[in-house]
């Protein structure tokens, strides 16, 4: 196994923080327009460090601003002539290997649950969303995808609710009462 | 005796050493499950622990990240998926032993081999720590600049990405920590004249997005793979065994923990050099490397272990992360009113003691749960990825929204999520990031502080520069790793050497 060798199907496409996907040789489907952008964006924001400070003084709050976008500019830049220059991946389609619908359709799953997260509640959106993708991901019926689901939601609820206390929107559903509805019924037993 | 008093905590309170124990175990198992890494456990764990104290939060992140460490390595050897970046070396030969049923004594060495390397980093941290921050003391603001500047840079060089990239995604951290409105003059920048810009944005939702998003998007390229299984025989290595290859575990730690101390890399790129030096150094493998030799699973290993000690110098004597993982930990002591750099060792030497006391409670757990329980280990492994997928964005949005209870903070980590899939699938690396999200505020500060202290002056910071021989060196280590990027340094090079050298 070679450790410089990229793109293979599961531990050097990106996944390790250290050796990142990408072909050392070829280009991407649509690494190229990922490089213009990333130029335009970064020359933008060095115009927008200009903006802060401009040339004010070395000590100015723009000033590490500046070297920065510059630096990100610079960088951009030549990555995206060194881009340009190499020749198209051609086994590879935009729409299959690097944006597939269901990498879109999980983008959107995430986007609405930030939308429903405060008005629906944590409870019912995190389980929409489970059974949902749970159901898309598998092969399997709607009666393993819920129970999973709701498996999965119950456990993750007491660990995050009861050990670190982490509070989420508690929306439609009354779980401040129902935690103290089952509170009561233990003291009541104990008592 | 404070200092010995200190190194006890984690075991004269029961719950802390039960929070080290539970979290090598979770690290074990987040550091196999392919998809799971350590660096988006302790990211997520972050908002989940910032209403705790700050030593069982500590606690928990150690072991896991001890745990993790290791843990990457049982997939490597099982499935030849390394569970962890740190373990890509270790799957070069450790997965061939396993396809000729030694998984067993791979599994075996593999651990105790990690045991080994972690204490040699954790004792070489308990050493070394000290004095650096003593010498740290005398640092110039000019010096953590610098510092800081080649950390980022050495995550870019030293990964097998390529340093432009690298530059550019520590540049792009560095102008995302600089969002909002500048601490000292109060300007706005990066605003956009927007308001939900002015405070900054959430750097944990940085690190979740691209941690943790991230990776789950990418996996859903791959939730139709199936797991190969694998019979394991006897686990507990032979003493001789260990014995035979001590001398070479201890080259290999030494190198784990000089990578590891290393401001910005850390255990993938010690256990990849680890690799290469057992290659050049053993003269009759057991077997050839690359078909299952014990001395290619040596030497990763116990280097990945050795860098978790060597990661934590720079982070609790300079305040500069040894690797992504610790970069997150000071982000965690950041929230938790703690600011690490020379002072908290002054201030604060408990904490230090306390942390390399889990630390090696930590190792003992793995040596426990690495030569036990591998029949369950196999089973959770084996967890389909259409339930593993949702359930790590599941944790990601709680993450993000818990710590300012804002959806804002949860679609900041959508965007950098999408944005970080990007970034993987075209070979621009991650850690810099937030390596410079990290060091952001301390670079701009301390160029600032020097900058004003030399009145302005270019030429005398530089003539400041050239004064000190700590600066010098650091200076010429950044041109160094610059200029051993470009096309003159090869053309130098094969003048010196003749055509032999490669690259």
């Amino acid at each position: 196994m070679d450790p410089d060798y990229r793109g293979d199907a599961d531990h050097h496409d990106g996944t390790s923080d250290a050796t990142p996907g990408g072909y050392t040789k070829e280009r991407r489907p649509g690494e190229l327009g990922f490089a213009v952008i990333m130029a335009l964006a970064s020359l933008y924001l060095l115009w927008s460090a200009y903006g802060i400070s401009g040339f004010d003084a070395l000590s100015a709050p723009g000033a590490v601003p500046m070297a920065t976008t510059a630096a990100m500019a610079i960088s951009a830049l030549v990555i995206l002539v060194k881009t340009a220059r190499r020749p198209k991946v051609t086994t590879e389609t935009l729409s299959r290997d690097i944006l597939p619908v269901k990498v879109i359709v999980f983008v959107v799953f995430l986007a609405a649950f930030g939308a429903l997260l405060i008005p629906l509640g944590f409870l019912p959106t995190a389980a929409l969303f489970l059974i949902a993708s749970v159901k898309l991901l598998s092969d399997r019926g709607w009666g393993f995808a819920i129970g999973v689901s709701l498996f999965t939601l119950l456990i993750i609820w007491i660990v995050f609710r009861i050990v670190f206390s982490v509070l989420m929107p508690a929306g439609i559903v009354p779980e401040a009462e129902i935690l103290q509805f089952f509170r009561n019924l233990t003291s009541g037993g104990a008592a | 005796m404070d200092m010995f008093l200190a190194f006890l905590t984690v075991i004269t309170q029961p719950q802390l050493l039960l929070l080290v124990g539970l979290g090598t175990f979770a690290g074990v198992y987040i550091g196999a499950i392919p998809g799971l890494s350590v660096t988006m456990a302790v990211s997520i764990l972050i908002s989940f622990t910032f209403s705790w104290e700050v030593y069982p939060a500590l606690a928990l992140m150690v072991g896991i990240y001890m745990g993790g460490v290791y843990g990457g390595s049982r997939t490597a050897i099982l499935l030849n998926i390394p569970g962890a970046p740190s373990a890509i070396a270790t799957a070069m030969d450790g997965y061939p032993m396993a396809q000729r049923g030694e998984a067993g004594t791979a599994i075996g060495v593999s651990t105790v081999m990690s045991f080994i390397g972690g204490f040699v980093g954790i004792a070489v941290l308990a050493l070394a720590a000290p004095f650096v921050s003593d010498f740290a003391l005398k640092f110039q603001p000019r010096d953590y600049m610098l510092l800081a500047i080649l950390g980022i840079l050495l995550v870019g060089s030293l990964s097998s990405g390529s340093l432009v990239k690298g530059i550019f995604a520590g540049a792009l951290g560095i102008a995302i920590g600089a969002v909002g409105r500048d601490p000292l003059t109060f300007t706005e920048r990066f605003t956009f004249d927007l308001q939900i810009m002015e405070g900054g944005i959430s750097f944990i939702a940085v690190m979740i997005g691209m941690f943790g998003v991230s990776e789950a998007l990418l996996q859903l390229h791959h939730v139709d793979k199936t797991a190969v299984k694998q019979k394991i025989s006897r686990i507990v290595p032979s003493l001789g065994t260990v014995k035979k290859h001590l001398p070479l575990s201890m080259q290999t730690s030494t190198i784990g923990v000089i990578i590891g101390a290393l401001p910005g890399t850390g255990g993938d790129i010690a256990a990849l050099m680890a690799y290469d030096h057992a290659k050049r150094v053993t003269k009759n493998p057991s077997r050839p490397f690359g078909d299952g030799a014990i001395e290619g699973l040596v030497a990763p290993e116990t280097a990945n272990n050795a860098a978790v000690g060597g990661a934590f110098i720079p982070m609790m004597t300079l305040g500069i992360p040894g690797d992504a993982v610790t970069a997150i930990m000071i982000g965690a002591l950041f929230i938790h009113g703690l600011n690490p750099g020379p002072m908290l060792m002054v201030d604060n030497p408990n904490m230090f003691w306390f942390i390399v006391g889990a630390l090696v409670m930590a190792n003992f757990f793995i040596l426990l749960f690495g030569l036990t329980g591998i029949k369950i280990f196999t089973k959770i492994v084996e967890m389909p990825r259409s339930v593993l997928i949702p359930l790590i964005l599941l944790l990601s949005i709680v993450g993000a929204f818990a710590v300012n209870n804002s959806v804002t903070d949860v679609y900041w980590m959508l965007g950098f999520g999408v944005f970080g899939y990007f970034m993987r699938h075209y070979g621009y690396p991650l850690g810099p990031v937030i390596l410079g999200v990290i060091l952001s505020r301390l670079l701009d500060d301390n160029w600032r502080r020097a900058i004003i202290s030399e009145r302005e002056d270019l030429g005398r910071f530089f003539s400041g520069i050239f004064s000190s021989p700590l600066s010098t060196v650091l200076l010429l280590a950044v041109i160094f790793i610059f200029v051993s990027q470009t096309p003159l340094w090869r053309v130098a090079k094969t003048r010196l050497f003749g055509r032999t050298g490669s690259n």
